[in-house]
């Protein structure tokens, strides 16, 4: 059994028509055993921007928190909020820094631009190699099956209230086929003026 | 043969008519599929000692991609009380961590007055309970009167004894009401067979052992036990990532047996949820 | 386990050690859909090695009788060896008992055929549709050792995983609120198939090139060529 299906879970983000949704499951676990119900993996970093990790618990703590306090340290020098473009690039860079003992995370990035609102969505893999695409990025256990639903349902330019049906939908019925993805479920949509949280009612088994 | 030695035919075997007969096809056919006729003959493997090796081929296969996953995982269990035999199961099958199935039949009916549950590989579990149906009508036949569930237990341990480390898994109750009463015994893949009152077996036992030992005693009403069984796999499939999907139930009584309940987790999670935040006011 | 792999210093020079690797995998999915009076079963074309594509024409689907088709997909060896296996039997039983094996009758034999090679398994993902003795559809799904469970809907093969969500979703209408569960139209089915092709081409390399869609009915069974991405 791999290392990053250690623990389980599974994070994914879409692009909409100026809005950004990222999703994340909710369980904690040590291979078949449910520890916690209540372990959210995606943070917010930024007032419209979110992290999302996957991969060793134990690494997603540190790695939140590591770039957190860059992400603060340029904030402070710089007097400007970060983009999520930027914070992509550092957070690539923070990974290969460990490129021969890495953290065993799977990161995936969501936001919208500070100034131009321009949605931006990214993935990498755990050693810091940046996708950013203008569909939707999947990282987790049940990643598969999640690129299975997302290329199914998935269109351009989707409405805030369209894209939360397109990532519930892609998030509950991919994780219902993976043993150790589920227990509960997050979406959060970003648009220009608010973020939607919202939390789903899924199988608990 | 003067003919055939004028013209020069050789008499090498493949020259013969009969070099290949129907009975040939016959043997051929019996060597590729003999357990259709036997159901303990199968193929030797092109390697010794399968268990070891069969596992090699499966996890050599997780880097060159051939993942040949077998179907696993279950939390079933079984326990007797003064009303009869209580047998509950959950419903699901992962292949690795892929849910191959929320559906699947972990009961088997071998006939009305016995019943055996699975667990660990389903291949193996529902090939050998077909072989224990048939030996079990058999011996009706023979003997006019229906097995006792001792013997068939028997049965199925002296099955895993031949095949013991050939890596076999299965892991198994078998339960019925006999002239000797209600029955109860638990069978598995090494061979080992023995009689008791309360079983779970399978990867979420631990989490249903929990609820079943803190809610178990021999006076229990027949309402009180199907809903112990049913609470006990219910959390199982909560806290074990290889069980879930329906909460299946069976009582066998005198009478033979009765499917109680085959409820989905998502409709009892929320029901014992709300019962809880009930409870609170 | 001790071996001489754990003391290298003691190893002869020049000597390759060689193991044994039965199994190849030639990629390819199976979908199924059943159901009220039809069955239909679609597998991709693509028939290939690692990064190299052997055919983009190979035909996955096998008929087996006037009611049933058996999707198979994985070590393509196995599945020949397999299949040609289940024709021989398949006509033993009709010239036995005079009439055509019925679906339920091959989803066993089919069980057990592959557990005889239980120690050193068929390397394959079989999927079997077909009608039952009232003329409904049935989808019979196995696991390489010919564990068998009868279904409505299945996907399988190399795609598998990402394919079978997507049919939770649409086809048996899981984790949707509020929908009237109305038995699947047959032409729904198939278009639901197609879209899952292509949704699984788009991700899958081993799955593409085209699609082979079976439709069995009482009248038959109707063959349909859909082609898909060829990269």
């Amino acid at each position: 059994m791999s290392i990053l299906a250690y623990n389980g879970g599974c994070v994914v983000a879409m692009r909409g028509k100026d809005c950004v949704a990222i999703a994340t499951d909710h369980r904690f676990g040590v291979q078949g055993q449910t520890i916690d119900t209540n372990f959210q993996k995606v943070f917010q970093i930024n007032p419209q921007m979110f992290l999302g990790l996957v991969g060793l618990q134990t690494d997603i703590l540190t790695v939140k928190d590591r770039l957190a306090f860059r992400k603060n340290l340029y904030e402070v020098r710089e007097n400007r909020e970060m983009t999520p473009e930027r914070f992509a690039a550092m957070l690539s860079s923070f990974l290969y820094e460990r490129r021969f003992g890495p953290y065993f995370v799977e990161p995936v990035v969501a936001g919208l631009d500070p100034k131009t609102s321009k949605p931006f969505i990214c993935n990498m893999d755990l050693i810091g190699c940046p996708n950013a695409p203008d569909d939707f990025v999947v990282a987790g256990t049940c990643a598969e099956q999640l690129y299975g639903m997302c290329e199914t349902l998935w269109k351009p330019d989707l409405e805030p209230e369209q894209l939360f049906e397109v990532i519930a939908q892609s998030m509950i019925n991919a994780f219902d086929r993976d043993a150790i993805s589920g227990w509960g479920a997050t979406v959060y949509i970003i648009e220009k003026d608010k973020i939607t949280v919202k939390t789903l009612k899924t199988r608990m088994d | 043969m003067a003919l055939a030695e004028i013209c020069g035919l050789s008499d090498a075997p493949f020259m013969k008519a009969n070099s290949f007969s129907t009975d040939d096809a016959g043997i051929e056919l019996f060597k590729l599929s003999g357990n259709m006729e036997d159901p303990f003959s199968l193929a030797v493997p092109p390697f010794a000692n399968p268990c070891e090796h069969l596992a090699e081929l499966q996890a050599t296969g997780e880097n060159s991609g051939i993942k040949m996953n077998f179907d696993h995982g279950t939390t079933t269990l079984g326990f007797k009380f003064k009303g009869g035999v209580i047998l509950a199961v959950d419903s699901r099958a992962t292949g690795g961590q892929f849910i191959g199935s929320q559906t699947m039949k972990k009961i088997v009916e071998i006939n009305q007055y016995m019943l055996g549950t699975l667990a660990g590989g389903a291949a193996d579990c529902v090939y050998w309970d077909r072989v224990l149906s048939k030996e079990c009508r058999l011996h009706e036949l023979r003997n006019k009167e229906r097995i006792s569930v001792a013997a068939a237990s028997k049965i199925m341990a002296n099955i895993a004894h031949e095949y013991k480390g050939m890596g076999l898994s299965m892991g198994m109750m078998l339960a019925g009401y006999d002239k000797r009463g209600p029955a109860l015994y638990y069978v598995d893949s090494e061979g080992t067979r023995t009689p008791g009152n309360v079983f779970s077996v399978g990867s979420g036992s631990i989490f249903a052992f929990g609820v079943l030992d803190s809610g178990y005693k021999w006076d229990l009403s027949d309402e009180e036990a199907q809903e112990l069984g049913r609470r006990a796999i219910y959390h199982a499939t909560f806290r074990d990532a290889f069980s879930g999907g329906i909460v299946r139930v069976y009582h066998i009584t005198p009478q033979g047996w009765v499917n109680i309940s085959n409820q989905d987790c998502v409709d009892l999670h929320y029901k014992y949820q709300a019962q809880k935040e009930a409870a609170k006011h | 386990m001790i071996s001489a792999e754990n003391f290298p210093e003691y190893n002869v020079p020049g000597v390759v050690k060689h193991d044994f690797h039965p199994y190849e995998s030639n990629g390819g999915s199976v979908v199924a859909i059943a159901g009220d009076d039809y069955a239909v079963i679609a597998a991709d074309t693509r028939l290939s090695s690692g990064y190299s594509i052997h055919t983009r024409k190979q035909n996955k689907l096998f008929k087996l009788s006037g009611t049933t088709v058996l999707g198979s997909t994985g070590c393509w060896c196995d599945t020949l060896a397999l299949t040609s296996l289940i024709s021989a039997r398949m006509k033993m039983y009709h010239y036995l008992h005079q009439k055509v094996m019925p679906t339920n009758a091959i989803s066993q034999m089919l069980s057990i055929i592959m557990y005889h090679k239980r120690f050193f398994p068929y390397y394959v993902s079989n999927i079997l549709a077909g009608l039952d003795a009232d003329g409904k559809g049935v989808v019979y799904s196995y696991d390489p050792i010919g564990h068998c469970e009868l279904a409505s809907y299945r996907a399988g093969g190399s795609a598998g995983a990402l394919l079978q969500p997507v049919l939770d979703n649409q086809i048996g209408l899981k984790n949707q609120e509020n929908v009237a569960k109305d038995p699947i139209p047959k032409e729904k089915a198939i278009s639901v198939i197609v879209d899952t092709f292509i949704s699984a081409a788009e991700r899958d390399i081993y799955t593409g090139d085209g699609v082979i869609i079976n439709v069995i009915t009482k009248d038959g069974i109707e063959t349909r060529n859909v082609s898909l991405r060829k990269d």
